[in-house]
């Protein structure tokens, strides 16, 4: 058989396995994150970018069931930087075939979550790590995986005023 | 004399390799598999001992004899939540016949929320609280739903993972309930009941 032939045929029936419920695991990647610059005594505003792998979706900050996993980001500032507000895209509503009734409010491919820092007048200058987590529950057409999380983690930068 | 210690060690060797072969053989025999790995097909079920919503201790191993639909869910899983009721159906249709749907919880969550859920869908099986250890033991179960149909043997027959459909979910209770079990030693032996189709029934 001809090697370019045998190795497409491999190469497609390694994919054809990888799409079936199971042979895959669900995946949300965050997007290089910059540094946040504010003045003390001022606010910044920072947006996360996510992306879900393809074919996946993952419940959003409000799903539509209590014993729904919501998406949840939990960041812990160094003091004196403070988390003063997250706000959450609001979710697609969408039906799946396995439950054609039922919509759900869900994430699909890339979304975003949106941060506001402040800084106390009297904070000092300088770069405070600021580290947590984004967890979230993600299914396939067919499948639910268990809830996972993965690391968020960046700096805030304080400038004189 | 150099030749001799060969052949003694060799033979030591093969001597431990036949033990060892012997009591893993003898381990599977009486408990099935340590651990799931590739296709599951007509491989022993590993046995577990798990307890239940309602505070008993249950052992697959009880249900040797039976037809076992082991079912992986959670209640976080919306595809899980439509099948439940059709288990619950069969479990009512072929009760009988000898199937016994056990339904194994992998949440993370206290017990009451897991059993106020299962009551809401009207399950009518034991539920089982999931460990880790048997999702290990049962090839890593991740997807949920997961579920395995185990004829009365004790061997697996069928393994489904994500949402099927109800026919082809009766057609895997059909293959597990269709083996007749071989008598256990020193026991008699449990015969199978006959499964008809629902159209065999109403003739």
């Amino acid at each position: 058989m001809n090697f370019r032939l045998f190795a497409l045929i491999l190469m497609m029936a390694s994919m054809a396995g990888a799409q079936s419920p199971g042979n895959r695991q669900p995946s949300v990647i965050l997007a290089p994150v910059g540094n946040v610059q504010l003045h003390a005594g001022g606010s910044a505003n920072m947006e996360l970018d996510f992306r879900i792998g393809e074919d996946f979706h993952i419940n959003s900050n409000k799903p539509k069931a209590d014993y729904l996993i919501p998406t949840i980001l939990k960041l812990n500032p160094s003091e004196p930087v403070v988390l003063a507000d997250v706000k959450y895209p609001p979710g697609e509503e969408m039906s799946f075939a396995f439950s054609p009734n039922e919509k759900l409010s869900v994430y699909t491919g890339d979304f975003a979550i949106n941060t506001e820092w402040k800084a106390p007048a009297n904070a000092a200058p300088g770069t405070y790590p600021v580290k947590g987590e984004l967890r979230f529950q993600a299914c396939d057409r067919s499948a639910c995986y268990p809830p996972r999380s993965i690391p968020v983690q960046f700096q805030v930068t304080v400038v004189k005023k | 004399m150099k030749r001799n210690a060969i052949v003694f060690v060799m033979l030591t060797v093969v001597i431990i390799g036949m033990l060892a072969v012997g009591s893993y053989l003898d381990r599977a025999r009486k408990h099935g598999p340590a651990k799931l790995v590739g296709d599951v097909h007509n491989a022993a079920a590993p046995d577990f001992e798990l307890p239940s919503l309602d505070g008993r201790k249950v052992k697959l191993s009880d249900f040797r004899g039976q037809a076992v639909l082991l079912n992986f869910w959670a209640t976080w899983c919306s595809p899980c939540k439509i099948e439940m009721p059709w288990f619950v159906e069969l479990q009512k249709q072929y009760a009988k016949d000898g199937l016994v749907v056990l339904g194994v919880a992998m949440d993370d969550t206290e017990s009451s929320k897991i059993a106020e859920f299962a009551s809401d869908l009207g399950v009518n099986y034991p539920v089982l609280l999931g460990t880790d250890q048997v999702s290990d033991d049962y090839g890593d179960v991740r997807a949920l739903p997961t579920t395995f149909y185990i004829d009365r043997n004790g061997t697996i027959v069928a393994k489904a993972v994500g949402l099927l459909g109800r026919q082809e979910i009766e057609e895997d209770v059909r293959k597990a309930l269709s083996t007749r079990s071989k008598p256990a030693k020193g026991q008699p032996s449990r015969s199978a009941a006959v499964v008809k189709t629902p159209t065999e029934e109403t003739q």
